[in-house]
């Protein structure tokens, strides 16, 4: 039985989970969006702030095994928070302002938070399939919010079509795994001592499911149409906290359920690492569309991320999991104000001439995009330059040197579309004379936040990477 | 009682079935029927194993997996429907305003 | 030949039959009626592998529930005749190709190991064993099963239900419409 200290273990979960039925509940009888958001925004930061705490507290195992907590899964609780805290907060704005704000909304995406928090805290292939399936199934609903505009709702077939024949993959390398270690916990995984072929058919299978879940080339196909069509603070929600929340149950499974098996899978991954970093970065050179061109540019984070888990050494997670802090901070902003941008009706915002001159004109959204840009980038004062710089030299210390080299040119020729965007912005001409409103309070406040702690994480690193680095030193 | 790889090569071929008709198919409807039988070819594996292994925990996950398809076949279907709103037709190759 | 092995082959035959019809059938009427074969046909292999529960499980879930969602699915994506409900095919070399090599490539997985078959006695899984250890060691993910289910109505009822109109910008957020859905059947939670 359940004692009162284990549900303690998964308090997060447990509030967000009972989030998601308190904000449905008041949907239902009040009706009010407006209602939904605060509550959201008030038990998302409670889980947030728990989520924190917990980073500092013990590591272990609850419920009989089929959950881990602190160390990795606080910190990919942290993770998926911070990206539904700001998600929700740039949300209402933007959706309110396009008319597209219902509360249902909300409680979707506390589900789906409830789904990620489900799988970056599992230990057991079942809780990690449930996860899985939770948060996809609650944003398949997210990407087709808008079902009178085509566009989302063929976002949300395509994601769903994709994401179901995905699952099947993923079930299929579950149940090989199961049948070869006749158990599905990850530690029993593990200890497998007859590693015949049905273990490596069902690595490879498990392997397949995830490279979706992680938009790896070539399973990206689904990326960019969903990242376009969803509305945009959903994009957001969906390319970092999901992603992160992936991630970090990726790691999970490398490192306590196949960490015998390394030799062989990092070799796997190298090959996906590779090919997602030259395809991600190529297509998004030849986008016009800024939001597919953020889409493509999320793919070829995801391959720089690989490369770490390709390393697959206690830097190396370590390394990704300050990268994938990193890239939701910057992600979440830079979709945040694409979002600003896209809700001034009668305007189209979906190429980049079209935001021709908007820099000068509220100088502050400008500004903010220019460090989100920039930390995209890789460039040195921000945090994403210290996120790649820690993924590669664990990397390099593993001798994955051409990967690495890849890498860093491909994050070269990143350099030309994102500064192409920042080029439209401050250095041409504006087509239309369109009058920018002010963006709300908290709507500046969230992204100054963002921007703030981007900075801070940058010139300042090494009070996350310490926190980090002491997950690994335990051993499971 | 057949031997145990007898289960597992028909759950493999139930596999292939429902992944060439996910490949192949245009209809929205179809395509997530092969996706069914994608999952449903798995629970014949997991089964197996289950019966195999003498554990329950196989069994477990059977019925995880058949709630996640109910779950996924309820919105899916939704999600169908709103399509066919939308486009008056649920031919995925017709369905295709998100190019490059 | 024992009657497993009669079963087994007569039923074997049915489903990849019925599967096969599924697939490549230009009716989709037809190929959800398929489905039904096939999805019953699973189901006796789990009765065939003891599995009394998960066989009873599927046949309501499955042929009671989803197949029932399908042919909704259909009626409502149709219009008029069901002569018309015809579907084509693409790719359908290159994709069998593929196909055929991932089942390939499992079967001569499955024919290469060594099976260490253990003698299988009726009811070595029972029901009451499988009751117990989901509300026992499994009671998380059965509160989460519960949650899901929840979240799939509200999901499926935000997708399928006509578009109510949101507030306009800047307008007052009731905004429930007359033919808003209600939440009343939120059992999910068990």
């Amino acid at each position: 039985m359940e004692s009162a200290n284990e549900l303690l273990t998964i308090l997060p979960l447990i509030i967000i989970g009972a989030a998601g039925l308190f904000v449905m509940m008041l949907d239902a009888f009040t009706g009010s969006a407006r209602l939904a958001y605060l509550a959201t925004i008030l038990f998302s930061a409670a889980a947030l702030a728990v989520a924190v705490s917990d980073l500092f507290g013990p590591m272990g195992e609850s419920f009989h095994g089929l959950i881990t907590y602190g160390g990795t899964s606080s910190f990919g609780m942290v993770l998926v928070m911070t990206g539904t805290l700001f998600s929700v907060i740039l949300s209402r704005d933007y959706l309110e302002k396009t008319g597209m704000h219902i509360a249902e909304v909300y409680s979707m995406i506390l589900f789906a938070a409830f789904g990620m928090l489900l799988l970056v805290s599992s230990n057991n292939l079942v809780t990690l399939f449930l996860g899985i399936e939770t948060m996809s199934i609650s944003l398949y609903v997210l990407a087709g919010l808008v079902k009178n505009h085509k566009k989302s709702v063929e976002a949300a077939l395509k994601y769903f079509l994709l994401g179901a024949f995905a699952t099947g993959f993923l079930l299929y390398g579950i149940a090989l795994l199961y049948g070869a270690s006749g158990s599905t916990f990850l530690v029993d995984i593990a200890a497998t001592e007859d590693k015949g072929m049905i273990y490596w058919a069902g690595v490879g299978l498990l392997l397949v499911g995830f490279f979706f879940k992680i938009s790896a080339v070539p399973f990206h196909m689904w990326t960019p149409d969903v990242y376009q069509g969803a509305p945009t603070t959903i994009t957001a929600f969906m390319a970092t906290a999901s992603k992160a929340a992936a991630f970090v149950a990726f790691i999970l499974v490398l490192s306590r359920a196949l960490p015998d098996a390394r030799a062989d899978w990092s070799d796997v991954i190298w090959l996906f690492a590779l090919l997602t970093m030259v395809v991600g970065n190529i297509l998004a050179l030849v986008q016009d569309n800024v939001k597919r061109m953020l889409a493509y540019s999320s793919i070829a984070h995801a391959g720089y991320i690989m490369i770490g888990l390709a390393a697959g050494t206690d830097a190396a997670y370590s390394a990704v999991l300050f990268y994938l802090f990193a890239y939701t901070l910057m992600n979440i902003g830079a979709f945040g104000i694409v979002a600003y941008y896209e809700w001034h009706k009668g305007y189209d915002f979906t190429e980049v001439s079209n935001y021709s001159g908007l820099g000068f004109k509220q100088p502050i959204m400008g500004v903010l995009m220019s460090v989100f840009l920039f930390s995209m980038v890789g460039i040195p004062p921000f945090a994403g330059f210290i996120g790649k710089y820690r993924v590669f030299a664990a990397a390099v210390d593993e001798g994955l040197i051409s990967l690495v080299i890849v890498g860093v040119l491909a994050s070269a020729a990143s350099v030309y579309y994102y500064l192409r965007v920042l080029v439209h912005l401050f250095m041409k001409e504006s087509e239309n004379g369109i009058v920018l409103s002010r963006p709300g309070t908290l709507y500046t406040a969230s992204l100054l936040i963002l921007a703030a702690l981007t900075i801070f994480f940058g010139i300042n690193p090494g009070v996350l990477t310490d926190l980090l680095g002491s997950f690994w030193t335990v051993q499971y | 009682m057949m031997e145990m790889d007898w289960y597992l090569g028909l759950s493999a071929v139930l596999f292939t079935i429902g992944v060439i008709g996910v490949l192949t198919r245009k209809n929205a409807i179809v395509i997530f029927m092969c996706a069914e039988l994608m999952l449903n070819s798995v629970n014949l594996t997991l089964v197996s194993f289950s019966a195999q292994l003498g554990d329950v925990h196989g069994q477990i996950l059977v019925f995880f997996a058949l709630c996640v398809a109910a779950a996924e076949a309820a919105v899916g279907l939704a999600i169908i429907i709103a399509i066919y709103r939308n486009n008056l037709t649920v031919d995925v190759t017709k369905i295709n305003l998100l190019r490059w | 030949m024992d009657l497993f092995a009669v079963a087994f082959y007569v039923f074997a035959i049915l489903i990849i039959g019925s599967a096969a019809i599924m697939v490549f059938s230009r009716n989709i009427v037809h190929s959800a009626f398929a489905l039904m074969f096939t999805l019953a046909g699973v189901a006796v292999f789990y009765a065939l592998l003891y599995a009394g529960f998960v066989a009873v499980t599927q046949l309501l879930v499955y042929v009671g529930g989803i197949l029932v969602l399908i042919l909704f699915g259909v009626m409502l994506t149709t219009r008029g005749y069901f002569e018309k409900v015809r579907t084509r095919t693409v790719n359908l070399v290159p994709s069998t190709i593929f196909a055929a090599i991932i089942g390939l490539m499992l079967i001569a997985v499955y024919v290469t190991t060594e099976w260490t078959l253990m003698p299988l006695e009726d009811g070595e899984v029972t029901l009451t064993g499988l009751g117990e250890l989901l509300l026992t060691d499994f009671m998380l993910p059965f509160q989460v099963a519960g949650v899901l289910l929840l979240l799939c109505i509200i999901g499926a009822v935000l997708m399928a239900a006509r578009t109510r109109h949101p507030h306009p910008p800047a307008g007052k957020s009731s905004q429930e419409g007359p033919g808003g859905p209600s939440y009343g059947e939120g059992t999910g939670r068990s």
